[in-house]
């Protein structure tokens, strides 16, 4: 008897894009993240439309500078997170080497300027009010998530200076890639209702 | 690449092979290591089914108090952690659980693939469901049990009226049963789009698999908002936060809200795979396609969209602005359209079909029955007024047990009965079968139906007991004889499932005669499933199969290597490597219990968990020199020109 066959010898093993598996369950886990990030948004928003005083009173106008100049430095962070992916798909590691090492130091600088100048100049704490709770869940989060992608760059970086750097890993470079994009646009509408909204005329007042 | 070809000399050979490259390891160490698909797929579902036997014990005792007026038998505390023990339990870590644990179990067989696409995550998804449920448990026998409901509603949950670890225990169990719930969406949702067999492009999906993609995008949008609203709970009572709180300018409602945002979308991730097991029930048992294919599909995923719009009915006695109750009184009717086209979909299946009858079709026909008054006062219950009336009362009791038993439990059993012959190779006792779905249909119509008048009669839902002249006693006694019954339906199944597991009639690979893959499998499957991938041709599988339908070669027996075909039409695409045994899962899961269970003791565990969590995941994640060896091995000579592009369709010609 005979017996017909579809052989994949052919086929290639494993890919360096958005065919491969890791690719997808990266999306996966960022469309879960998206919606934690959208419901702290819908959070602020509950909550504003609920309170006369928003933001409450004693809360003070924030210093703008640190944290735009934190937030510019976080959005062009994407530039050599861009420059990781595409020179992922040549496997061009000096570019990757280099762009990697950036966003390491951009990550450490920016949570740096986060703990030791924004937070304390804040001015309330998140016992202070719900106002206060919120703002500091928001930046609770973002932070768990710019340890994350900082510590998943810097181990790439460290595993690609001692072993061989492999398909799989060039995938891993892209998927961080994506995951650092995430991070640094996700902030963005968090820092104007942070620093932009107490500027503007007070809800209530 | 279709070519003819004399049948291979030596699949023996072949088998083991693949059986050494898939097999488990032995020993405790290897037990907590295991990766497979089915192994934790049924590690699912019978966890899930002990915690449904802990959830059901709880109710009998709500029965036994409730028997008659005054009762003493418990005391309110001791009453008030049974009935928040028996909802959390029978939501969170059974009907959740169990569902999951079966799309684990099936989506790789129905695909034709080895192996979910995350195998460690799969894992690690079981032990952090696993470590949530023992953990409530363990407060629970300690005398911590939380005492606020299966949705803990602030302010009662909050630190002011609920003080002790109760309410923190419950709600770091939802962290971990959603953390797991989350994992297996994420697998599901990519072992489907990435992994089907060659030639079934998504219009020959099975039901059930479309059933367990539309849960797993719910799950994806729906847990992330327990997970929050727990977490804030958590973050009130803990660190003194204010989210809930009044008067800081927190607000109870939030709480609601995103409770609801997700407590509506998780009854259909309960109940939408009960119509996926209806769907495969009914199509083996009428021995023809399903009626309105197309229709079954969309009208699942317009149930989802749905979903996600209606639960502020869940709070229409909290006083929101009238326009917006319309509106979600609106959306909570129309929900019954995409459900009444399934129904009529399957009648006309089973009209047109040579209909069969065996237990699991009796469960489905069980389905309809009691599914359907569920529906109906689902219907009264999205009229504001009558909600009014009845708002926490016995009635709302009788409607959602009526859903969430009719909807999900008897498809459920119906599909223990279905795939016990697949698991163990052995056939049930058909008439102990019988005897289990009658004492359940009769027990829980007894059980509930009363609970309907109970509740017009006024008598309100989660009161330890209530006063001799209200004339509420006989209709409770009734309701606690039908829970007699239905306590002797399961345990006849179990009976029959303990006995027929070694004594039953031996059941072949397709006792059914039914229409997706894994019945092409023997029965029990291989560790391996499949050693040729197969190939599908229409949308019932096994029927449509060509006599020397092809089968695909050319891959790696001696590598977990599994093949990745395109999103839409299933073409071969490309081959993966799946990581095989690794301990680490277990490892990870032991540190997030560490970081979240400490937490809630002293805050700075959570530190000291995410630490230790974060060198687990190194672990996890660093492979070993003679992998990396391996893949040096594989991977010589291309890595010059990686190719991005697509490269060039395989052609295939299907009959």
């Amino acid at each position: 008897m005979t017996q017909r066959v579809l052989d994949v010898a052919a086929l290639t093993e494993g890919t360096a894009d958005s065919r491969s598996l890791i690719w997808w369950g990266n999306l996966a886990m960022l469309a879960i993240e998206g919606t934690m990030f959208a419901m702290a948004m819908a959070t602020y928003l509950y909550l504003r439309s609920t309170n006369l005083d928003w933001p409450p009173s004693t809360v003070p106008k924030p210093d703008l500078l640190m944290p735009t100049i934190n937030t510019v430095m976080l959005l062009l962070s994407c530039i050599p997170a861009f420059i990781i992916d595409r020179a992922s798909i040549t496997k061009n590691m000096l570019p990757i080497r280099i762009c990697q090492a950036l966003s390491i130091a951009v990550g450490l600088l920016f949570l740096y300027i986060q703990y030791a100048v924004m937070v304390p100049s804040l001015g309330y704490k998140w016992s202070s009010h719900a106002y206060g709770s919120v703002v500091w869940v928001i930046i609770g989060m973002h932070t768990l998530h710019m340890v994350a992608a900082t510590g998943e760059t810097a181990l790439l970086f460290l595993y690609s200076l001692f072993k061989p750097v492999l398909k799989k890993h060039l995938l891993d470079f892209r998927c961080t890639a994506v995951y650092w994009y995430f991070v640094a646009l996700v902030w963005v509408p968090f820092y104007f209702i942070i620093f932009i909204e107490p500027w503007m005329q007070r809800k209530g007042s | 690449m279709t070519e003819l070809a004399v049948l291979p000399p030596d699949f023996a050979k072949e088998a083991a092979i693949m059986e050494k490259t898939w097999a488990s390891k032995p020993g405790v160490i290897g037990w907590l290591s295991e990766t497979g698909h089915k192994q934790i797929g049924l590690r699912y579902i019978v966890t899930a089914f002990l915690f449904f036997l802990a959830g059901g014990i709880e109710a009998a005792l709500m029965r036994i108090q409730l028997l008659k007026p005054e009762n003493h038998f418990l005391g309110p505390d001791a009453y008030n952690q049974i009935f928040t023990m028996h909802g959390s339990t029978m939501m969170f870590l059974f009907a959740v659980p169990i569902m999951e644990g079966f799309g684990v179990y099936l989506v790789p067989l129905m695909l034709g693939t080895h192996n979910v696409a995350f195998p460690k995550l799969n894992a690690f998804g079981y032990y952090i469901y696993l470590f949530g449920g023992l953990f409530l448990y363990t407060m629970f026998l300690l005398h911590a049990a939380p005492q606020a409901g299966w949705f803990s509603y602030v302010p009662l949950a909050g630190p002011q009226y609920s003080p002790g670890k109760g309410v923190d225990t419950w709600a770091q169990m939802i962290t971990f049963t959603e953390v797991s719930g989350l994992v297996v969406a994420v697998e599901l949702v990519v072992t489907t789009f990435k992994q089907r067999c060659p030639g079934m492009s998504l219009n020959r999906i099975p039901l059930f698999v479309w059933s367990m993609i539309v849960v797993s995008f719910m799950i994806i949008f729906a847990m992330p908002a327990v997970m929050i609203a727990s977490g804030y709970l958590s973050l009130d009572r803990l660190v003194g936060t204010h989210l809930y709180n009044r008067s800081e300018g927190g607000d109870p409602l939030l709480y609601q809200h995103m409770f609801w945002f997700f407590g509506h979308p998780e009854v259909y991730i309960i109940f939408i795979p009960g119509l996926g097991f209806v769907s495969s029930i009914l199509t083996a048992f009428t021995g023809r396609k399903i009626y309105g294919y197309t229709a079954m599909v969309s009208t699942l995923v317009v149930t989802a969209f749905l979903g996600f719009s209606v639960w502020v009915h869940h709070m229409f006695a909290t006083g929101l602005p009238q326009l917006g109750e319309s509106f979600f009184t609106a959306a909570s009717l129309m929900i019954v359209l995409p459900t009444g086209v399934q129904i009529f979909c399957w009648i006309a299946t089973i009209w047109s079909g040579r209909f069969r009858i065996a237990t699991p079709v009796m469960y489905v026909i069980g389905f309809f029955l009691v599914f359907i008054v569920g529906g109906l006062t689902g219907v009264m219950l999205a009229s504001i007024p009558i909600d009014w009336q009845v708002h926490d009362t016995y009635f709302v009791v009788a409607h959602f047990h009526y859903v969430l038993i009719g909807g999900a439990l008897f498809p459920l059993f119906g599909a223990f009965h279905f795939w016990f012959p697949k698991w163990t190779g052995r056939m049930y006792s058909e008439v102990m079968g019988q005897i289990s779905f009658w004492l359940l249909l009769i027990g829980f119509n007894v059980t509930f139906f009363p609970m309907h008048v109970l509740g017009l009669y006024g008598m309100p839902r989660r009161v330890y007991t209530y006063q001799p002249g209200m004339r509420w006693g006989n209709l409770n006694v009734l309701a606690s004889a039908g829970a007699v019954f239905m306590a002797l339906s399961v345990l006849t199944m179990i009976i029959n499932f303990l006995v027929s597991r070694r004594a039953g009639r031996v059941a072949g690979a397709n006792p059914w005669n039914a229409d997706t893959l894994e019945w092409s499998l023997p029965s029990p499957p291989p560790v391996y499933n499949y050693l040729h991938v197969p190939t599908v041709s229409g949308l019932n599988a096994v029927w449509d199969a060509a006599p020397d339908q092809p089968y695909v070669t050319g891959m790696r027996f001696d590598r977990r290597e599994i093949l990745i075909t395109r999103v839409l039409d299933a073409e071969p695409d490309h081959t993966e490597q799946l990581p095989g045994h690794s301990p680490w899962p277990f490892v990870l899961s032991c540190t997030m219990c560490i970081g979240l269970w400490g937490a809630i003791f002293f805050a700075w565990w959570f530190t000291i968990g995410a630490v230790l969590s974060g060198i687990a995941l190194i672990g996890w994640f660093w492979p070993s020199d003679r992998e990396l060896e391996d893949h040096i091995l594989r991977e010589k000579g291309e890595l010059g020109g990686l190719e991005l592009g697509m490269p060039e369709p395989v052609r295939e010609e299907m009959p």
